[in-house]
């Protein structure tokens, strides 16, 4: 015990010294943890979306770290984490090396100017609505959208700031989801953000090039706007085509949300999602409708949710096994974050 | 037992104390930190340093008037969670501020508290989570109730830090402000 209070006073005292020598950021250290239960009403797994995949089980999410210090112009993010939703739920290739850890950011950044900044790493990507992390998301399960688009991108990328209102990024990657490339830094892409009025942010984005289904071109527009102080609205569309007509997808996804209480929030996800039809083969189509409220008490969020999907093609199961159009299911969630 | 009752009552002095640290409030209802300061520099000299100091922190206070002897302006103050010895800023509180000078003391108050709270971003940087501001005088749902009053503490320490700040520059001449030299140490010699 005492090994460790020492231990930490010594990274407290040495922390202090070095702030004291140059003018910086103190170190910023942050996360969160996530646990969940889920019922799928066919009791099976049965939705494909990432994450909330076992039925019936007190399951794990992942424990997330983040460390950020900014000293001067320049700045780092690392970000890691353990779990199945952070490791081999979110690489797609996880499968070939049971990876131990994930990174969920790693990249250095250097503001030039107050508008001009470039970004260098592995970064959570700028096309979509959702993310990896239940913090940054409302509702627990994800979309369609987000399981078939990036989840994350190596590159350069730099951002011109020339309003509160304008900027705009454009960037080289490599492709989605690795930490180093395999066909070389061959995509690009870019991002316009508006704001419009106080409280409303549209993102346009692009990104061309390599993917791990081949080559091909997404644009995305993600927007939100707190219309209310209890009332917001997000949106999602996407068009992603593959190169040689090999397919590709479209979908949109709309987000209505209402503080029905000060640390009750009530969310609806609702979207429409389709593969694109690759020669004769005609493309399937999903339609989702997800309930989802946020309960708060300070770093704690409880997220109910019940979902209910649908797909004319019957992908999904029944309880004896057989083939379905419809599948839902319910979760608890419980997302800390720190 | 004398010694544990000697601790007792420290600990009960030390909550005590911190419990008075909190805003007053105005007659309007909303909290109030208000300091008159007498003994001070005469009028002009006051104003030129009050507009330096908010010239000097232009990113989180921006003029919104000024006249002879006084100026309204609008700043937000980062609040921080700390964990161990490492912190992130989880939101930012706004605010009004009115100084007013007349010779030789001034009067400064900061008021319209209103928090915004802060959530992380894809690429894990701490960012607003809404537009919209929350009043501080205002009482959350018991859900909520231990959060908020540790940000309404947190806001009044870093408002006590910015008064202390503001009072120090308005208390000092910076054109008359003398370089430091730096020591030169001799080798030849010892």
């Amino acid at each position: 015990m005492k090994k460790f209070l020492t231990a930490i006073f010594s990274i407290a005292g040495t922390t202090c010294a070095l702030a004291q020598e140059a003018p910086t950021s103190p170190l910023e250290f942050s996360g969160s943890v996530d646990t969940y239960y889920k019922y799928d009403f066919a009791k099976r797994p049965n939705i494909p979306t990432s994450f909330v995949s076992d039925h019936n089980s007190v399951s794990l999410g992942m424990i997330d770290l983040a460390l950020k210090k900014k000293t001067g112009k320049a700045s780092f993010v690392g970000e890691i984490s353990f779990g199945p939703r952070g490791q081999t739920q979110s690489i797609p290739d996880a499968a070939n090396d049971n990876s131990s850890f994930h990174i969920q950011n790693l990249y250095i950044n250097y503001d030039f100017s107050d508008k001009f900044s470039m970004t260098a790493g592995y970064m959570g990507t700028f096309i979509g609505y959702e993310v990896i992390s239940p913090v940054g998301n409302f509702n627990y399960s994800t979309s369609y959208l987000f399981t078939n688009g990036p989840f994350q991108n190596a590159g350069i990328k730099a951002t011109y700031k020339f309003s509160d209102k304008v900027s705009l990024m454009a960037g080289l990657f490599n492709d989605w989801n690795l930490y180093s490339a395999t066909r070389g830094v061959s995509s690009i892409g870019g991002q316009l953000m508006i704001s419009p009025v106080e409280g409303w942010t549209a993102y346009l984005n692009v990104l061309s090039g390599a993917d791990p289904y081949g080559y091909g071109t997404i644009e995305d527009l993600t927007t939100s706007y707190q219309i209310t102080k209890a009332f917001k609205l997000g949106l999602n569309a996407a068009n992603y085509d593959m190169a040689d007509d090999a397919g590709g997808y479209a979908g949109v996804a709309l987000y209505p949300q209402v503080a029905v209480a000060d640390a009750v929030t009530l969310g609806l996800r609702g979207e429409y999602f389709k593969y694109k039809d690759v020669g004769t083969v005609e493309g399937s189509s999903y339609t989702g409708l997800t309930l989802t409220a946020n309960i708060k008490s300070g770093g704690l969020t409880f997220i109910p949710e019940v979902r209910l999907d649908h797909n004319g093609d019957k992908p999904f199961l029944n309880k004896t096994g057989g083939a379905a159009p419809n599948a839902g299911q319910f979760s608890l969630a419980a997302v800390y974050a720190f | 037992m004398k010694y544990k009752l000697v601790l007792l009552l420290a600990v009960l002095s030390f909550k005590l104390l911190a419990q008075q640290k909190q805003f007053s409030s105005a007659e309007n209802g909303k909290f109030i930190y208000y300091e008159v300061v007498e003994k001070a520099s005469g009028k002009d000299s006051l104003m030129l340093r009050a507009n330096a100091f908010i010239d000097l922190y232009k990113k989180s206070i921006k003029k919104q008037s000024t006249t002879d002897t006084s100026i309204t302006a609008k700043g937000l103050l980062i609040i921080d969670k700390t964990i161990l010895v490492a912190s992130h800023p989880s939101g930012e509180v706004n605010f009004k501020l009115t100084f007013e000078a007349r010779e030789k003391k001034y009067r400064f108050w900061l008021t319209d508290f209103e928090y915004i709270p802060y959530g992380r971003d894809r690429y894990s940087n701490y960012v607003p989570t809404t537009k919209i501001a929350t009043p501080l005088e205002q009482t959350p749902g018991k859900l909520s109730s231990g959060e908020w009053k540790d940000i309404v503490e947190a806001a009044y320490d870093k408002t006590g830090k910015f008064a202390d700040n503001f009072k120090q520059a308005l208390a000092t001449n910076s054109t008359q402000k003398k370089k430091k030299k730096t020591e030169t140490v001799s080798t030849a010699k010892w």
